[in-house]
């Protein structure tokens, strides 16, 4: 006697749990212009690496002598992965069975996704595509139970406490909408494809009914819409590029809050020394200049990556390597309202620093700060308080923390620069106070100024003296700053301090006081 | 013939028109400067076209994403 009937059948049942929502569903998301979701494991993992949980799991349908009539797979495939070598859990709906909202099986093995990965204290990677719960599943029956029971766990926590215990990266691939849409926020880094997902709250008939409304899927919620409002860090050209820009992410964070993120040989050499920055700040303060091409001269080369550039985009934030290290960068971008603090600004500044916070990531921030954005949108946007929790973010980072003041260091807004922790470069074209020369000279002298025979004659004459009197010196002489350094020597000597933190990046690991939430 | 809309990336004042209706121009020529926060920002063609349509005047106050100008590609 062997069991050899029962091992049949158990590779039967993975054989059907494989075909998804049959052929015709299978060339259904095609059409779309869509891949299903075991493809998609497949494209975002290293080849052959998937070990699935729960392949048996489905909805079967027995006859009288309990033959197996019928085998509707759960529409959640789970399991573990490899990226780069590295292990990940990965999992998401099958769009191919009931639009992805989840049959009952499905919904167990969804449920799952994140214990299984803070469990293993590994990255979780999910594919979302999907409008979550449907009516058609609900309603009691007369004498059943409806709800959850009272003393039940609550079923949203496991997903705000993966945020602080492992990398939780999400892809939007199609339409995701209602909880769906609240996972792709609960993530570190989220993207989407250009052209073929949505994400919202509510999809276009719900609009409709609520709000009288007629709009399509890509008005609610394409791209376009997304990349500004900062639900998505990311826009990809097409599904390949979203796993490779998933992968690329992953590849500059720890696997958990207990590990250290890996350090990769560098072959650019950390004494590089750009001859091109002496010059990249122009003397006339009100020209603008590129802070991209700054960071990509100092940090290892093709390393930079950038998280949410339209989002916010007076602040510039990604990540990147410095002598292999992988670090989080901050920079402002003068070519967008000076790089001034706006209230979206605000927002992805904390959310990124808690991110470097909660994975212990050293943040290297390029300081051309202006001050909060000012004006009545800013007033109406509530921007000092958006404001002022980058500035709190800063304020309680964990983190070693290099900044190099590269230009423009005014008002409250620039507290959000430094940290603790901190390392304070200074760039000869630096120019700080309590407000810019422009607009500060006529408030503190409006007295003198309105007196004054020819009041902007007197204004100019004011500004021309103040500014002949700045000088990079004094804050280099009263130790206000590290070092005042020839803008070539950054890299040497930020990958100098990189080498000096490494006993403090040890120390570090563990879960933070304040980790990342959406 | 591709239509271009160019929209001003912030809010703030023209300070100079750098072309007119009709002038071509190659990708990355500056079309016009706008002030901002006190920094004169280029607004640069994205791809090579003619300009077809100027939708500002110099001084005039534009807001973030309006259009500015059409180019025809």
């Amino acid at each position: 006697m062997s069991w050899e009937e029962e091992v049949r059948e158990i590779h039967r049942r993975r054989r059907l749990a494989k075909q998804q929502g049959g052929k015709e569903g299978v060339a259904k998301q095609h059409a779309r212009g869509r891949l299903t979701i075991r493809e998609r494991i497949d494209g975002v993992l290293d080849p052959g690496t998937f070990q699935e949980q729960g392949q048996a799991t489905a909805i079967p349908d027995y006859d009288d002598n309990d033959k197996l009539l019928g085998f509707v797979p759960a529409n959640y495939v789970v399991g573990f992965g490899r990226v780069e070598g590295r292990r990940v859990v990965v999992g998401g709906e099958d769009f191919t069975l009931k639009g992805g909202s989840p049959n009952a099986a499905g919904l167990r093995k969804s449920v799952y996704a994140e214990h299984l990965a803070v469990q293993y204290k590994v990255p979780l990677v999910r594919s979302l595509e999907g409008g979550g719960g449907s009516v058609k599943g609900g309603g009691g029956r007369r004498g059943g139970t409806v709800g959850e029971p009272v003393y039940s766990a609550h079923r949203f926590r496991i997903i705000a406490d993966a945020m602080g215990e492992v990398p939780v990266v999400s892809m939007a691939a199609g339409a995701v909408a209602g909880f769906p849409a609240g996972r792709l926020v609960a993530s570190h880094f989220s993207v989407m494809t250009r052209h073929t997902a949505q994400v919202m709250i509510g999809g276009p008939a719900l609009v409709e009914r609520a709000l009288g409304v007629s709009l399509t899927k890509d008005e609610l919620g394409g791209a376009h819409i997304h990349a500004k409002s900062g639900i998505i860090d990311n826009v990809a050209e097409d599904e390949y590029d979203m796993f490779g820009q998933v992968r690329r992410f992953l590849s500059y964070l720890p696997g958990n809050v207990h590990e250290r993120a890996p350090r990769t040989d560098c072959h650019d050499d950390p004494e590089r020394m750009e001859e091109a920055l002496l010059t990249a700040i122009p003397r006339d303060s009100n020209a603008p200049f590129d802070m991209r091409e700054i960071v990509a001269m100092i940090m290892d080369r093709d390393s930079f990556f950038e998280l949410a550039p339209g989002y916010g985009p007076s602040q510039i934030a990604g990540l990147a390597r410095l002598d292999g290290q992988p670090v989080g960068v901050l920079a402002n971008d003068n070519r967008v309202y000076a790089g001034a603090m706006t209230a979206e600004a605000g927002q992805k500044y904390r959310r990124f620093v808690e991110m470097c916070d909660t994975f212990h990531l050293p943040i290297v921030n390029f300081v051309d700060q202006p001050g909060f954005m000012i004006g009545p949108e800013a007033e109406r946007n509530g921007t000092i308080r958006y404001g002022m929790a980058a500035v709190a973010a800063a304020a309680q980072a964990t983190i070693p923390w290099a900044a190099i003041q590269v230009h423009k260091g005014f008002g409250v807004a620039t507290a959000a620069h430094y940290a603790p922790d901190n390392y304070v470069l200074a760039w000869p074209s630096v120019e700080s106070g309590a407000l810019p020369l422009e607009g500060g000279v006529a408030v503190a002298f409006h007295r003198e100024i309105a007196a004054a025979e020819d009041p902007d004659a007197k204004r100019r004459e004011l500004e021309d003296r103040l500014r002949s009197a700045r000088s990079p010196y004094p804050r280099a002489e009263s130790f206000a700053v590290h070092e005042l350094i020839d803008p070539r020597e950054t890299r040497p000597v930020l990958c100098r301090w990189i080498d000096w933190i490494q006993p403090r990046l040890d120390e570090l690991k563990g879960p933070t006081r304040f980790p990342m939430r959406p | 013939m591709a239509r271009l809309e160019i929209e001003s990336e912030v809010t703030g004042n023209v300070w100079k028109l750098e072309v007119q209706a009709g002038t071509r121009v190659d990708a990355g020529d500056v079309l016009m400067m706008i002030e901002s926060m006190k920094m004169e920002i280029p607004v640069e063609a994205p791809e090579a076209g003619t300009v077809s349509e100027l939708r500002v005047a110099e001084e005039d106050a534009v807001e973030e994403d309006q259009v500015i100008a059409i180019l025809e590609t």
